[in-house]
């Protein structure tokens, strides 16, 4: 399992990155914390020509908010997010992430491009309404995350452009949820949670090949208090809304089973609710 | 000086000094000069005609120096056919790289040679083959109205490598005569061993004196001579196996491989090249060998009082796609249609059990050897019947163990059972568990809401160091009841133990050390031990079946009073006294009666090496002796695990809330390694009933390749263990009994019977996972 | 391409091809095999060194990227203040404690454990036990090595208690 020979370039800012991977053509990759991407070549299941490492690019790892927005550098590693305590949800996301040693390198950018369906900050970045700001051979512009995710390992991305930056708005309240089989594993599936003023944003990883945004229509609009009725009620039209594939990990059925689970555990806990069923000890 | 004993005590272990610095000697570790690395070429398709093979671009690729196919003269004349006398048993070859055919995805069709292993893939990649695809074959049940297409191997049209029936009684009138009767089809689920360190292999090969070294991560260096020295046609005494730190191994590195056999053949290809090969990950998964893909059809019949009055069964074993080297298809299948009666007693038995070929990576040895599936079968029984029967499952089973005064107690298939500890064992897991605790809380729980709670229950016979009547392998043509060990005092009166035993893990150098010191008289800091090394011990079968500290210990004993014999009678001799007043202990001789030693066995042993001149009349120089031992029977050692889990029915979530383990492991000679060994059983065992699942598709293709989706448990999922022990030293020269393999045997039926104490659904089909439990409770 | 690796605090020059993981690189080029490799992508733990005072992979992490890093693996663990060869207390309590069976698991149990000690000095048991899930361990069924890092970080939270009274 050793990776097919590639050129590297370590790159110095994100000009450079940007004319590196111009100049690779659709065969540069870029290499930011490699968690996803090293095994993918270690397998050789992919042969980019040139690796352009951003890792060393300065002003990339700042996390501030503006006007209720985390403004987040493309190399916020995992465990600075896990960290920090200006969004809790996605603090709470990223510690789900892997283990110590994949959170110190995985970083938030990576994981947004990889656009692995069942990852966490995918779902927390659509939950949250937010963006990503991009850099490219034209400029640079802006993708919301609704247009961010085409399919499953598939972004709105060009293979010359990179992340620079990533918005996230802070909700009121959130709540996330998330089974996996194991103890950092990806989740079978997972559901972040957002309140904006009187609108929840339910996504749901793990269903679909994007993170899906459960379409609740006027149920999702609620006014004062979110009642455990409503929970309920929403978690069912979570449920619903969602159309799963049966993998190893399990049935249609049961993923949409735990689409309701989910969204009761992370509703429970943006409304500041007991969750309906006991974690496991 | 006063001496005590090693043996039951945690002394400090030999090994660590050197695996916790980072400073241990895995093969996976070496690098001999001019060394080139091997990378195999493996098979996309599960079965196949191998129509082309182009190397030519490979050998292009910078740093390539070979590449070897099945047709390469060094190779093609050679096959690893596993031998045995069993009726009906249809032997079969397996190439060392693929000839004509390939019989499942990841066998190895072509070898490239390189300067690195980055090269050595980079030249792998390059190899092309041509293949025209056959039906496959995955499934080792199939219905009989489905003809076999394409059979694995021509000599078995039916793809049926070997089948036997086990009598005993009158199976159909006991059934007759039954007030109920049971029936359960079960499957459990196909999972392999996946040691940290994968397999590897360094061989070098000296064409002027025809000498082959094969550094391997093997359990069985002798095994593996013996093999290699007929596969090669070399003289036995021309081969030296090194099995230095071995990673881990389970059972999956007890086989000779066809890789190994390449990378030995290839190295005689290329004289005075050391060639080395590391298998990884994906290798690991896709073609080490795999383990207890099984169905069993049952029927149990019980009297009106619990007792156990028949049971019939039909087993499928998947024995893949060649029969394992060397210990053949029958591995699995005989061990099932052996063992399944387990610690109950019964007198009317039929089982008839089968190893049929299929194109998915061979079955081989895995820790536990089938009986993790077989005591979830009888476990299954057993809860059937206590269902049926409206008894307590644990007094079911307690009408019906062996107990201590039916020992010798012989099997329905004819294994002599020396235990009777299993009432005992089970006791004390009950009392440990504090059953009444959780009894009340599962009624509380059921009366005031929580989790489901479910209490699940296995008892078990490990079967440990077999003897030449019980040997390991079904009539092979070597038994593997023996091994040896020799006891040499330097002349400085330290000791050496050249030992038969393998260790890979389990901390055999300081065991060896513990006995030979006792049985000597010496400190254990005085004894260092040799393992794995042909050329230095003079025999041991090595690591499977639980039989190490049994046999290799017994050697050990053996020896090490030999020695001390030796040296006490030179001792009198020197001192002029009577040996049968003189004690070894600590390395000083004493005299019966005086406080202080007469002679140092140091000083002993300078005169036996160095200063002839006063060694006394009729001793020759040197003190060392050697001493083999055979059990002739085993041993077995009763078992007992009792856990309580909770289910969330809308998630499918399984929480384990306590797990107790009680085994018999007869007298222990390093506590810590014991529990040790039956802790790591258990999260085997727990693996392989919660997560670890081998999927093959309709197709032939491995589904679950990386580790991404072969789910091993961690330290997140593997619960507290609480582990005790009865005690009963068994009819040998340490009292030992094997305690390798015990743990995995029950989780499989714990898991299952808990599932079933608490939800009230039976669950037929391994692994239990959360989706399954789901599905379970949403059919 | 030339890069500088200092590790365990001792620098070395090394040409590698871009591709060389940083596991190859200490285990190959410099001889360090101490660092296991057990599944190559990023599952099981086994080759978790420190780089700059952070738990990675070093099967994920080319060697190129750790040009002029510091890298501390098991090979420096031991060795005391002054280099004596000392066992570094976690190491001890692995002897102690039978969390190592086979070892190919333990330099990166013993890598991780030493960074949740570092940054955890005194955590409970589940914490010890999430902690290790990224390293998964084939012999022990864990018990050793939780037992191991709980009693390394008791006696050091012991010792401290006794240098503060004292």
């Amino acid at each position: 399992m050793k990776c097919p020979p590639f050129d590297y370039h370590r790159a110095t800012g994100v000009d450079d990155a940007v004319a590196a991977l111009g100049a690779a053509g659709d065969e540069g990759k870029i290499l930011a914390g490699g968690q996803s991407l090293v095994p993918v070549l270690a397998l050789r299941l992919a042969r980019p020509a040139v690796l352009v490492d951003v890792n060393r690019i300065p002003g990339l790892a700042g996390l501030e908010v503006r006007d209720g927005v985390l403004h987040a550098g493309a190399l916020v590693r995992h465990l600075a997010l896990a960290g920090q305590g200006l969004h809790p949800l996605a603090a709470e996301a990223a510690r789900w992430i892997g283990h110590t040693a994949i959170r110190s390198r995985g970083t938030l950018a990576g994981s947004l491009a990889h656009a692995d369906p069942a990852a966490e900050l995918p779902a927390v970045l659509r939950a949250c309404d937010g963006a990503v700001q991009v850099a490219g051979p034209s400029g640079t512009r802006r993708v919301r995350a609704d247009d961010l995710f085409l399919g499953a390992l598939q972004s709105a991305l060009d293979d010359t452009e990179m992340i620079t930056g990533v918005e996230l708005p802070v909700p009121d309240a959130w709540g996330f949820a998330e089974l996996a089989r194991r103890h950092g594993d990806f989740a079978v599936v997972s559901v972040a949670a957002a309140r904006f003023g009187d609108r929840v944003r339910i996504v749901v990883g793990g269903v679909a090949g994007v993170p899906h945004l459960v379409d609740a229509g006027d149920l999702a609009t609620v006014d004062g208090e979110l009642s455990a009725d409503r929970v309920a009620i929403l978690a069912a039209a979570a449920a619903d809304d969602v159309d799963p594939a049966t993998d190893l990990h399990g049935s249609a059925g049961y993923r949409r089973a735990l689409t309701e689970q989910m969204t009761l555990r992370a509703l429970a806990d943006l409304a500041g609710q007991p969750r309906p069923v006991r974690e496991p000890a | 000086m006063d001496h005590t004993p090693a043996a039951g005590t945690s002394v400090r272990r030999k090994e660590d000094a050197r695996l916790l610095t980072g400073r241990g000697r895995f093969v996976s570790d070496l690098a001999l000069p001019r060394m080139r690395h091997v990378a195999f070429v493996r098979s996309p398709v599960a079965h196949g005609r191998i129509t082309g093979i182009d190397t030519a671009e490979a050998l292009e690729v910078e740093g390539v120096s070979a590449v070897f196919t099945g047709e390469h003269p060094a190779i093609g004349p050679v096959a690893l056919r596993a031998q045995s006398a069993l009726p009906g048993y249809v032997e079969t070859d397996q190439p060392p790289l693929a000839r004509g055919k390939v019989r499942f995805a990841g066998e190895a069709v072509a070898a490239v040679v390189a300067d690195d292993r980055y090269l050595a893939e980079d030249g792998a990649e390059a190899v092309v083959v041509d293949y025209e695809p056959l039906t496959p074959t995955v499934c080792a049940w199939a219905e009989p109205t489905d003809p076999v297409h394409d059979p694995v191997h021509e000599q078995a049209p039916d793809n049926l490598l070997l089948s036997r029936t086990f009598r005993a009684g009158d199976v159909d009138a006991a059934l007759a005569g039954a007030h109920v009767v049971v029936d359960r089809e079960l499957t459990t689920n196909r999972h392999g061993g996946n040691p940290i360190e994968c397999r590897a292999g360094v061989a070098r090969y000296e064409a002027a004196d025809r000498k082959l070294t094969f550094l391997s991560g093997t359990q069985v260096p002798w095994i593996v001579r013996t093999q290699l020295a007929e596969l090669l046609d070399l003289p036995e005494g021309n081969i030296r196996v090194i099995a230095p730190d071995v990673g881990g191994g389970f059972g999956v590195k007890a086989v000779l491989y066809p890789e190994d056999v390449a990378l030995c053949l290839m190295a005689m290809a290329m004289p005075g090249t050391a060639l080395k090969w590391v298998e990884d990950r994906v290798e690991h998964l896709l073609a080490a060998t795999h383990a207890r893909d099984h169905r069993y059809v049952l029927r149990a019949g019980f009297a009106a009082d619990g007792e156990l009055l028949a049971v019939q069964a039909d087993v499928w074993c998947n024995a893949g796609a060649y029969s394992v080297y060397p210990w053949t298809a029958g591995i699995e299948p005989l061990m099932a249609g052996g063992l399944l009666t387990g610690p109950y007693k019964l007198a009317d038995y039929r089982c008839t059990v089968r190893g049929v070929a299929t194109n998915t990576s061979p079955s081989g040895p895995y820790r536990g050897v089938a009986r993790p599936s077989t005591v979830f079968a009888m476990e299954a029984l057993m809860d059937s019947g206590a269902r049926a029967l409206a008894m307590d499952p644990i007094a079911l089973r307690r009408r019906n163990l062996i107990l201590p005064a039916d020992i010798p107690y012989r099997m329905p298939s004819r294994l002599v059972d020396d235990s009777g500890a299993y009432e005992a064992c089970l006791d004390q897991a009950i009392a440990t568990f504090d059953l009444e605790r959780w009894r009340a809380e599962q009624t509380r729980r059921r009366v005031e809401g929580g989790r489901p709670l479910g209490i699940g229950v296995g008892l078990y016979n490990e079967l440990t160091g077999l003897g030449r009547a019980a040997s390991a392998g079904p009539r092979m043509a070597f038994r593997t009841g023996h091994d040896a060990c020799t006891v040499r005092i330097n002349p400085d009166g330290a000791v050496t133990v050249f030992s038969g035993v393998t260790s890979q893990g389990q901390g055999l150098e300081t065991t060896m050390a513990q006995v030979v010191a006792d049985a000597l008289g010496v400190a254990y800091e005085a004894v260092e031990v040799r393992i794995g090394d042909t050329d230095q011990s003079l025999w041991g079968f090595g690591a499977f079946s639980s039989r190490q500290a049994v046999i290799g210990g017994g050697a050990a004993h053996l020896a090490g009073e030999h020695v001390r014999g030796k040296a006490l009678a030179l001792a009198a001799a020197l001192r002029e006294a009577p040996v049968e007043d003189l004690d070894l202990r600590g390395g000083q001789v004493y005299m019966a009666g005086q406080e202080k030693p007469i002679i140092s066995l140091a000083e002993v042993a300078k005169v036996a090496y160095l200063q002839s001149d006063r060694l006394p009349e009729g001793f020759e120089p040197g003190l060392e002796g050697t001493k083999f031992y055979d059990p002739i029977r085993g041993a077995f050692a009763a078992g007992a695990q009792i856990a309580a889990l909770e289910f969330d029915p809308a998630t499918g979530e399984i929480g384990i809330l306590d797990w107790v383990c009680v085994e018999d492991a007869g007298r222990i000679v390093h506590p810590v390694i014991v529990d040790g060994q039956i802790a790591g059983s258990i999260a085997q065992g727990i693996g392989g009933a919660m997560y670890e699942h081998l999927v093959y598709d309709d197709a032939g293709n491995l589904a679950t390749g990386t580790l991404l989706d072969y789910l091993m448990p961690t330290a997140g999922e593997i619960p507290e263990l609480r582990i005790g022990h009865v005690s009963t030293p068994a009819a040998n020269p340490t009292g030992v009994r094997g305690v390798g393999e015990g743990g995995t045997l029950a989780p499989n039926a714990v898991v299952a019977g808990a599932l079933a104490d608490a939800l009230g659904v039976e669950i037929d089909d391994l692994p239990v996972t959360p989706a399954r439990v789901w599905e379970l409770m949403h059919p | 391409m030339k890069i500088t690796l200092t590790v365990n605090g001792e620098r070395h020059r090394l040409d590698v091809e871009p591709r060389r993981t940083l596991a190859d690189a200490l285990r190959e080029d410099l001889g360090l095999t101490g660092t296991h490799l057990g599944c190559e992508h990023g599952v099981c733990g086994a080759c978790t060194v420190v780089v700059d005072g952070e738990p990675v992979r070093a099967c994920l992490m080319f060697a190129v990227q750790a040009d002029d890093a510091a890298v501390a693996t098991v090979e420096g663990l031991a060795g005391g203040a002054d280099g004596d060869g000392t066992l570094h207390p976690l190491q001890e309590a692995f002897s102690r404690c039978h969390g190592l069976q086979c070892g190919a698991c333990t330099p990166g149990m013993l890598m991780t454990a030493a960074h949740l000690l570092d940054t955890e000095p005194d955590p409970d048991r589940a914490t010890i036990r999430a902690e290790m899930s990224g390293n998964i361990c084939r012999c022990t069924g864990y018990t050793g090595i939780v037992d191991a890092v709980a009693d390394a970080a008791a006696r050091r939270a012991r010792g401290l208690r006794a240098r503060e009274t004292s």
